[in-house]
């Protein structure tokens, strides 16, 4: 204790080890996922994004969407997400491997986002956004500032989170 | 007891009551006051974006809702940001320097070059606010700035905070203290895991989901590795320094500080159970957040057993110090519990997405942090100006304004957490009841934004009123 070069080489280790035991490791494990097929010659998943909604991430990112909002699908012994039409099935890690930017997010002040575009929603996100007084939500922050463009490039990128095709890691239930 | 002292004028005073300063607090005088003085104007900052972030809650219209600049996932960004970059760092930049030089009897020759280094974290901090608030943030929290600002920070953080370590091995004699492991741990871990994660998260982003997880692990460490040990520095400081009494099982405090630092790293998964990462990682994590119990004990055992002797307690409630500094170390204890507990899968599936983690944060950042910085600051600037606080009133508003408002705000976030976690997970419940079960909270995160903000005007009149009216600097060297 008394030695400075003890004391920095054991806080080293402390970071060092489980930085390379859990980040790297996670990136060797999960660094070379791409599209597969769930099914034996099935269509290969994740689909690729649209131009229009990788535009549509810049936004729901600038806008801190975020902060309110997850992406992901726990399994049924975690929570409730399934039971509660988050998704059909748990999210996967290939589920998002396709994306540049990874919004899993911390906090649900409002429901989870990972299968907006394959879940039916008694809310109509474009009246959501600009006038969410009106839409029948709750409550919700209001975006009229957002201009059209960016608003159409949101929505579709809203419309296009979906997890519910198969993957080797997460099955359907038929 | 004094007179001053029953007034509730806090009791830190020159040394000798003689108005010297003492060499190595002359020294200090410069980087101190600086890396002070931003750190409360951060601190304003930041409680202002908390009202306006607490007050909007619940509205679509609210105050300044039809501004991007102001739009709520922007405040929270700027919030936590100015929070933790711009008060946080600050202030433990001013206490480790402070502690360690102390500890060392240590002289600081070269204050103008921590000074730079606080002028430019403080640049580079504004400049990440401003992007922030223009929309260019990244989407990962605590990690929002453009990616330019990272190296900035970086270095400048190599030249404000590095000097601890410098005093350190500089000190003339071989005994050491536990503050010293803790705050020497602290300056050499935090730049580590902030290049890494930099790197990794915006440099050269891993692929999918990795980036979540690189990111939990950076979270974890920034809050405990920088957070909770520099906190614990200044609990192992001024709690056997004011008492004037060694701390009950001292000879324990080499394994807290061990244990504290070898298994923290490892705890980050723990945020990500039921995420898709794989499971080993999760439970790796949530061993880690586990086995978090066992510094905690070991502190509780040299502080609370500390105060609990002896009529400890009583005598830190009648010191300001220490009434705030105890705060700290009873929020410290129950952040590691509470985390150990609600780290383990089926309590994690409870109230994970919902307002406890945020409450288990503010246990540890403010609770413990904050709290432990402000008792500090009420022993630092008396030695460090060579005058008084200027009004015992102030003292009185601001400890009670923040105890009170952090209190009502943590139990909102873990109790509403908490019962919003079981609405969750009753499917038959409907997503607008539980939103307005919810939403009752509101009031107390609003009422007591509004009593931190006042409680952080009343510190900030105070030590500003008092730096400004302290004698020449020039007078009072030996
Ligand atoms: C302050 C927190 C907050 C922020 C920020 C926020 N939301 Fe929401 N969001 C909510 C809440 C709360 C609800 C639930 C409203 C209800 O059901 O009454 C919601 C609901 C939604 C829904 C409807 C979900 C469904 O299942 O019908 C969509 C879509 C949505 N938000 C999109 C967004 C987008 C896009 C952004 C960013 C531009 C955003 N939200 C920002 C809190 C927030």
């Amino acid at each position: 204790m008394k030695n400075l070069n003890t004391l920095l080489a054991g806080v080293f280790l402390a970071v060092a080890l489980p930085f390379g035991a859990l980040i790297l490791s996670g990136q060797s494990q999960l660094g070379g996922l791409g599209r597969a097929a769930g099914e034996e010659g099935g269509a290969l998943f994740p689909s690729r994004e649209p131009g229009l909604a990788i535009q549509g991430r810049a936004v729901y990112v600038s806008l801190g969407c975020v902060n309110c909002h997850t992406q992901q699908v726990r399994p049924a012994g975690q929570g409730s997400d399934i039971a509660r039409g988050y998704g059909v099935r748990p999210s996967v890690a290939r589920d998002y491997a396709l994306q540049s930017q990874v919004l899993l997010g911390e906090r649900r002040l409002g429901p989870d986002l990972a299968n907006y575009g394959a879940r039916t929603s008694q809310i109509n996100v474009e009246t959501l956004l600009t006038d969410p007084a009106s839409s029948g939500a709750v409550w919700h922050p209001s975006y009229r500032f957002v201009d059209a463009a960016q608003r159409t490039a949101l929505v579709a990128y809203l419309k296009s989170l979906r997890q519910d095709y198969p993957s080797p890691e997460a099955k359907l239930k038929k | 007891m004094t007179q001053d002292n029953r007034s509730g004028r806090p009791q830190g005073r020159p040394p000798e009551g003689d108005g010297r300063v003492s060499r190595v607090e002359a020294s200090l005088r410069g980087p101190f006051l600086l890396f002070f003085v931003s750190a409360v104007i951060w601190l304003l900052a930041a409680s202002v974006l908390g009202v306006i972030a607490a007050l909007g809650l619940g509205s679509s219209v609210g105050v300044l809702r039809d501004c991007a600049w102001f739009t709520p996932g922007r405040i929270a960004a700027a919030q936590q940001d100015l929070f933790i970059y711009g008060w946080g760092f600050n202030a433990f930049f001013a206490l480790n320097l402070w502690l360690l030089a102390q500890l060392g009897r240590f002289e600081f020759r070269n204050g103008w070059l921590a000074q730079l280094g606080g002028v430019a974290w403080n640049l580079a901090l504004t400049y990440g606010i401003a992007r922030v608030f223009a929309g260019d943030m990244t989407g990962y929290r605590l990690l929002d700035f453009p990616r330019e600002v990272g190296p900035v920070l970086a270095v400048a953080f190599l030249l404000a905070g590095f000097w601890p370590i410098v005093a350190f091995a500089r000190r003339p004699s071989g005994h050491t203290f536990a503050s010293q492991w803790f705050v020497v741990g602290a300056s050499f871990a935090f730049p580590l895991v902030y290049l890494l994660a930099q790197l990794l998260v915006l440099w050269q982003p891993a692929s999918g989901v990795v980036q979540a997880l690189a990111h939990s692990w950076f979270v974890a460490n920034l809050l405990q590795l920088w957070f909770g040990a520099s906190a614990l520095a200044a609990i192992y400081y001024f709690l056997p320094k004011v008492l004037e009494r060694t701390l009950t099982g001292y000879y324990l405090a080499p394994v807290a500080f061990w244990t504290f630092f070898l298994f923290a790293g490892w705890t980050g998964p723990a945020a990500l159970v039921g995420s898709p990462v794989p499971l080993w990682l999760q439970s790796t994590g949530v061993v880690a957040a586990a086995m978090m119990i066992i510094p905690v004990i070991i502190v509780a055992i040299n502080v609370h057993g500390t105060l609990c002797s002896q009529g400890g307690w009583a005598r830190a409630w009648n010191d300001t110090t220490l009434r705030f500094v105890s705060f700290g170390a009873v929020a410290f204890t129950l952040a590691g519990v509470l985390g150990g507990v609600f780290a383990f899968r089926s309590m994690s599936a409870l109230v994970r997405f919902t307002s406890f983690a945020t409450g288990l944060e503010q246990l540890l950042v403010y609770g413990c942090a904050s709290m432990v910085v402000f008792g500090a600051t009420y022993f630092i600037l008396p030695r460090l100006t060579g005058a008084l606080w200027p009004s015992a009133k102030l003292v009185h508003v601001h400890f009670w304004a923040t105890a009170l408002g952090f209190l009502a705000a943590v139990v909102a976030w873990l109790v509403g957490g908490w019962q919003n976690g079981q609405l969750l997970a009753n499917p038959a419940v409907a997503y607008a009841d539980v939103l307005r079960a919810e939403s009752s909270w509101f009031l107390v995160l609003k009422i007591s934004a509004v009593l931190l903000l006042v409680g952080h005007v009343a510190f900030a009149l105070n030590a500003f009123g008092m730096i400004l009216k302290a004698p020449a600097p020039a007078g009072r060297h030996d």
